[in-house]
């Protein structure tokens, strides 16, 4: 399986500072992968870079069958390749409506003129009908963003990341603060999306990850430290070290 | 505003009753001003009052430019009023280049010899220049005697000064209270540049004379006044219904996304940049048609109109009447502006406070400066507030303090790894 | 022999006709009596370089209108009135009392005010050798204002004989620019003139500009000769053709070009029958017809030729322009011409040093004024448009002061700390009452400031007007600091200079050694976390904005010092100054002091360009700051990784 996104020796570093350093990181087309490590091992840097709002000063990002560099593009560029990216906390439009969030996400041309004379046809509104189905939102779609509650706004912009149709997920920690039963909803979804394209989870919480059964990634001081199933890392000594055995 | 997507559509109007309540008191309030007016109706309402009416018109389409640029996209702009006197200086140079000619060529009629157009070119020159000692025109009045290209660059120079301008600052992500810094700044450059004597606009002299129409000198002031009230009521009905259509639909869900996070906006994969230029650019050109009605009005124009206190002034009255909604912007404008022809007017009576007097004329810009203070803290919905009390408008509930305009972008960080 | 006294009265003196004196004066007799100032050169000439140690006392009586000439005798004697009618006349030779005499024997000698200026400019050298040093001061001032062939030798012979060493370093100096101006051998010039090479003195310069001139000629072919200084092209920037054109027409080597005003006039001096040359009048509305009308004219003989086009080609074609020393002999002129180009370099080498020195003094005002605000919107991150009112308030407490204490010295000592007082309690009443319910709101914030800003200029112009408010500085600050004839800087700008360094050090010292400055860096980075550890947030706040408005006011008393105090002084600056912060970096006190310095060094750079015109050079400043915010949008010192981002 070819890889869809392959990152290789990125480092970069903040007044010194080395975020991350040398990091090699590929990921295939349809799979769910997680990515775990201690605070300051550079998670959240990872994935500014993937998305463009930081640039490594070293190192390639190489994106899809025609293997161009993700490195010269602008974040909408980016987004508009197949990359989307949740939030660690839910950032959805709250002055907007659970409607008007879902239409701005949906997959459709993103120029202003062509936004201009946008018209929402039937097919566009079952779709975002659907998606509201699919995070259980249906009876919220005229409600204000802003009214729903933090695990419904979670949904939501879940929602508006399966509307934006990536080929790349990025989740940051998607389960925090959500109910037993919103978790068990979220990996539902999670890993529904991973099967027809590829998802990064970037996750604090070692049961959520088990619970999604797929190869985990351990970061370490901007780098890899351990790749391979969650048994497979959590036996692993130097991980134990440094994240597991505190 | 809030249904864009499932019920079936209805036509335009019928989604927006605000734009039809707008348009009918827009067309009463003509209706009825031209029926009290000295022209054409009983003469209660006088000419220099109609100019004023007139006037305060065009401020509210300008002011609708900038509820646009600012309440629905996030962008204080402080160069709004520059555009807006842009407009103005363009009209205003063909309505005295042509006027000056008419002059010119009535009293070269009678000289011995047939005058050659060089012979009158030379002699408009001296006319408009003699007050800063040149006599020849600068390189910028080379259209000055044609109406279309003058109007064409009514809206021409405002809409590529504000891409240019827009462009630079959009890509470089100047943002906040950056931006409105870099904008205030630029306002400054353009009326320091104006008020030079050989910037090719008279210096600090300003054009004048505007409210004369060229070849119309036998209709009297009283009717012209009134075309132009009409024309600037016009352009604030079209101005308010292509506002309304902008913000409605998915791109006005874009820039209100833009306003409250930007980031976000750029990973749903939206060139955030081209959006904030296309809204920039269209505003100052909103804003230049609005000061291409204004003069002629006003009859005189310089340097000083364009000053950044100016385009400051255009934010406290869209923020008065109410950021985020257009006919706010309407209000405002109309509110502050009329109410300010009264107090410095000498239309208030002092206050007698026994040891002082207060002389409103010295003393509302005071007023003005402190309950500005006031709505910024207190009511940052400004007037058009009062309209949710009476229709108990919901707004969501938020987490944080009420959202500004520019709240949103700060909101999200990246919380601390 | 001795003569009788006329009049009859009894000598007590006898005059002594065949002194040397008097003998010189009889020889120019003649025309001293006449009196014009065109003929009476030789005769002053003669008197100053006679050598007699009389001739000053003539010369000074004679300017006084205290000469007078026996109408009998013509001997000339000087006399003072007692009455209408008498007079009392002495002596030349000795300068003794002759006799009092009645009037009427006697020609009073009232020269007008041109001979007076030439005695005077003969007297000259004899002042300078007058015992008095003041004298001597003022005859070389005159010297020096108004110099004359025969100050040369005058000078030289009094230089050694003077005691004073400054005046006799002048007198040194001032007969080399004699001679350069005057000597007859163009050697002893050359050898002048290049004693001079490398002085920045504008008497220099003065001197040796003239010795350049040159005289436009015209000739068929190549001319040679050294004194041909150079050769031009018609249509060059040294030489216009119409210069060209108009030298040989002036020449009678070619026929004037009629200018379109004299057309106009030849053509209406001639219609006759609605016509004009065969051209109906009405179609005289265009150069062209009216060029056809003219040349139809010009045949007839009713006006004259006019060069066509063709004809001022050719005309320039077949001379040549050259240009002549007329200044000088042309090896002076060339010598003169090489220490001159010397000396401008040394010029523009010290203009440059002066338009640092502007560009610095300029920094450390805008410095000033950004100051407070580095402090507000720099640290706390709160936009304060106000801040320009600030600066205001600071000078018209500055002027205020000034009203009620008169000692200058006294009343601006009295007013900093006053004027910092002021402000940071306005500082703190704004903080308080305003921006405290608007933190994480900069547009809001940035809003509400211009409403007090609004609010508190129009007090201001309520309550001291609208004129410009003077705020004096003591007298001691009075004057300038002189290097030489193009570099100085006057002691204001020093002090501005001055204070501005002592405010960094303040700053510096505040934010970095004291508590406050600690807890202010706290509150910043995070205020919830300062808050735990015991900080009161608030008071760190309230105590910051003050101290940023405090320090705003002190600005002001100093920018009032420079400029004139007005309500509108604060909204002059406000721009400039949230430049400097932005184009510094925000955050960082440096980066303040770096765009303070560029914002001034650019302003300056750019009126060298344009000295005429400030309000370009601020328009190009803006303008470049703008586009240099595209390429620095942080600033010259940049926070880099996640603390800018915050």
């Amino acid at each position: 399986m070819s890889a869809l996104l392959e990152v290789s020796g990125v480092s970069v570093s903040f007044d010194g500072f080395k975020a991350i350093n040398n990091l090699t990181f590929s990921i295939g087309a349809a799979e769910l992968r997680a990515v775990i490590g201690p605070n300051g091992a550079g998670k959240t840097t990872f994935m500014d870079i993937i998305t463009g709002k930081t640039r490594p000063d070293d190192g390639r990002v190489i994106w899809g069958e025609k293997s161009v560099s993700l490195l010269a593009m602008s974040e909408s560029r980016i987004a508009q390749e197949g990359i989307g990216r949740k939030f660690q906390r839910p950032t959805i439009f709250e002055d907007q409506s659970v409607a008007e969030n879902l239409m701005l996400a949906l997959k459709k041309p993103r120029g202003p003129f062509a936004v201009l004379g946008f018209r929402a046809s039937r097919a566009d509104r079952d779709r975002v009908a659907e998606l509201a189905e699919e995070i259980g939102l249906a009876a919220a779609l005229a409600r204000k963003a802003g009214e729903l509650s933090h695990g419904q706004k979670q949904w939501l912009e879940i929602g508006m990341l399966l509307a934006q149709e990536p080929r790349l997920l990025l989740v940051d920690e998607p389960a925090a603060g959500m109910t037993p039963a919103e978790r068990e909803h979220t990996t539902e979804l999670l890993v529904e999306a991973a099967k027809t394209r590829a998802v990064v989870v970037v996750e604090h919480d070692m049961e959520f990850v088990r619970r999604l059964g797929c190869k985990v990634t351990v970061l370490h001081e901007g780098s890899v430290l351990a790749e391979g199933s969650i048994d497979h890392v959590t036996s692993d000594e130097k991980v134990i070290e440094v994240y597991l055995g505190r | 505003m809030s249904d864009a997507a499932l019920p079936a559509r209805r036509p335009f109007v019928a989604r927006h009753p605000s734009v039809l309540i707008f348009l009918a008191l827009l067309g009463i309030f003509t209706i009825g001003v031209t029926l009290l007016s000295e022209a054409f109706g009983i003469g209660l309402v006088s000419t220099s009052f109609v100019k004023t009416l007139g006037k305060t018109l065009c401020l509210c389409l300008v002011a609708l430019a900038m509820d646009l640029v600012w309440g629905y996209c996030g962008i204080l702009s402080l160069g709004h009023m520059a555009f807006f006197g842009i407009g103005g200086y363009a009209i205003g140079m063909w309505l005295m280049y042509a006027r000056t000619e008419i002059i010119v060529v009535e009293s070269l009629a009678s000289a011995a010899l047939p005058p050659t157009p060089q012979e009158v070119s030379d002699a408009i020159a001296n006319q408009i220049f003699g007050v800063v000692g040149a006599s020849e025109f600068p390189p910028i009045w080379a259209v000055a005697d044609s109406l279309l290209l003058q109007l064409a660059a009514v809206v021409l120079v405002p809409g590529l000064l504000a891409l240019v301008f827009g462009w630079l600052a959009f890509r470089s992500r100047v943002t906040g209270v950056y931006l409105s810094i870099l904008t205030q700044a630029m306002t400054l450059a353009l009326s320091l540049y104006l008020f030079q004597n050989d910037s090719g606009l008279r210096g600090n002299n300003g054009l004048s004379g505007l409210q004369n129409l060229p070849g119309l000198d036998d209709v009297p002031q009283s009717i012209v006044s009134l075309w132009f009230f009409w024309a600037s009521a016009l352009a604030l009905g079209l101005g308010y219904v292509l506002c309304t259509w902008v913000v409605s639909g998915k791109f006005g869900s874009v820039i209100r996304a833009i306003r409250d996070d930007e980031s976000r906006v750029r990973f749903l994969g939206y060139p955030v940049e081209a959006y904030k230029l296309a809204i920039f650019t269209l505003t100052a050109v909103i804003a230049g048609i609005a000061g291409a009605l204004y003069y002629p009005q006003a009859g005189i124009i310089n340097p000083a109109e364009i000053a950044p206190i100016a385009s400051i002034y255009l934010a406290v009255w869209v923020a008065i009447g109410g950021r985020g909604r257009l006919y706010g912007a309407v209000i405002g404008a109309a509110f502050v502006s009329l109410v300010s022809t009264w107090f410095t007017g000498g239309g208030a009576p002092d206050v007698n406070l026994g040891f002082a007097t207060i002389q409103w004329v010295d003393w509302w810009t005071v007023l003005l400066g402190l309950s500005f203070v006031l709505v910024t803290l207190f009511a940052p919905k400004g007037i058009g507030g009062l309209f949710d009390l009476i229709t108990e408008r919901r707004t969501p509930e938020r987490h944080g303090a009420d959202l500004g305009p520019d709240a949103g972008s700060l909101r999200e960080k990246e919380a601390e790894t | 022999m001795l003569l009788a006294v006329p009049g009859g009265v009894a000598s007590s003196h006898a005059q002594e006709a065949r002194a040397p004196i008097q003998l010189l004066l009889q020889e120019h007799g003649e025309i001293i009596a006449k009196s014009s100032r065109r003929t009476i050169g030789p005769a002053i000439d003669a008197l100053a370089r006679s050598g007699l140690p009389q001739a000053q006392l003539v010369l000074e009586k004679w300017r006084a209108k205290e000469m007078w000439r026996d109408k009998e005798t013509g001997l000339f004697v000087f006399a003072e009135e007692i009455d209408r009618r008498t007079i009392r006349i002495f002596d030349f030779a000795d300068g003794r009392e002759i006799a009092e005499v009645a009037d009427k024997g006697f020609k009073q000698l009232k020269p007008n005010s041109g001979i007076r200026g030439l005695i005077g400019a003969a007297l000259v050298q004899f002042q300078l050798s007058d015992p008095d040093p003041a004298n001597r001061a003022t005859a070389l001032d005159a010297i020096e204002r108004d110099a004359e062939p025969s100050h040369l030798t005058a000078l030289r012979g009094a230089i050694e004989s003077e005691g004073d060493a400054g005046l006799r370093a002048r007198k040194a100096r001032l007969e080399r620019l004699l001679t350069i101006r005057f000597a007859e051998d163009p050697a002893e010039r050359i050898a002048a003139i290049e004693g001079f090479s490398g002085d920045l003195g504008v008497d220099v310069r003065a001197a040796l500009n003239p010795l350049l001139a040159r005289a436009l000629d015209v000739s068929t072919s190549r001319p040679s000769g050294p004194d041909i200084a150079a050769v031009l092209e018609p249509g060059s920037a040294a030489l216009s053709r119409a210069e060209a054109h108009a030298l040989l027409v002036d020449k009678g080597l070619a026929v004037p070009r009629v200018t379109p005003a004299q057309k106009r006039e030849a053509l209406i001096a001639n219609i006759a029958d609605g016509q004009v040359g065969g051209v109906q009048l009405a179609e005289l509305d265009s150069e062209a017809a009216r060029d056809l009308a003219y040349a139809a004219l010009a045949r007839a003989g009713l006006a004259p030729p006019s060069a066509a086009p063709g004809d001022i080609d050719a005309a320039l074609a077949a001379h040549v322009f050259f240009e002549r020393f007329v200044g000088a002999p042309p090896e002076v002129a060339r010598a003169a011409a090489d220490v001159l180009a010397g000396i401008e370099t040394q010029v523009a080498i010290n203009q440059f040093i002066d338009l640092v020195l502007d560009a610095v003094s300029l920094g450390s005002i805008y410095f000033l004024a950004a100051i407070g605000l580095a402090i507000t919107f720099g640290v706390m991150r709160v936009i304060n448009m106000a801040h320009g009112e600030f600066i205001m308030m600071g000078a018209y407490t500055g002027f205020v002061v000034q009203q009620i204490v008169p000692d200058y010295t006294l009343s601006i000592i009295l007013a900093i700390p006053l004027a910092f007082a002021v402000t940071f309690g306005a500082g703190v009443a704004l903080e308080r009452l305003v921006i405290r319910w608007l933190y994480h709101r900069p547009l809001e914030t940035l809003l509400a400031t211009f409403g007090v800003s609004i609010a508190l200029q129009q007090i201001a112009k309520n309550i001291f007007g609208t004129q410009a408010r003077p705020l004096t500085a003591p007298g001691w600050l009075d004057g300038s600091l002189i290097v030489n004839d193009i570099v100085s800087i006057s002691y204001i700008r020093i002090a501005i200079f001055v204070l501005a360094l002592l405010f960094l050090a303040l700053f510096l010292l505040v934010m970095n050694r004291t508590r406050l400055g600690l807890e202010v860096r706290a509150v910043t980075q995070n205020p919830r976390m300062a808050a735990s550890m015991g900080i009161n947030p608030d008071r760190i706040n309230m105590l910051t904005f003050g101290f940023g408005s405090g320090i705003a006011g002190i600005a002001g008393v100093a920018i009032g010092l420079y400029a004139k105090v007005t309500s509108e002084m604060g909204a002059d600056y406000i721009v400039q100054s949230f430049m400097t912060v932005v184009v510094g970096g925000v955050g960082n006190i440096w980066g303040t002091l770096l765009g303070a310095s560029m914002v001034g060094v650019l302003q300056k750079g750019i009126e060298w360009f344009n000295p005429s015109n400030t309000l370009a050079a601020q328009t190009y400043m803006i303008l470049f700051v703008i586009l240099f915010i595209q390429f620095r949008p942080r600033g010259i010192i940049a926070l880099k990784g996640r603390a800018a981002e915050a």
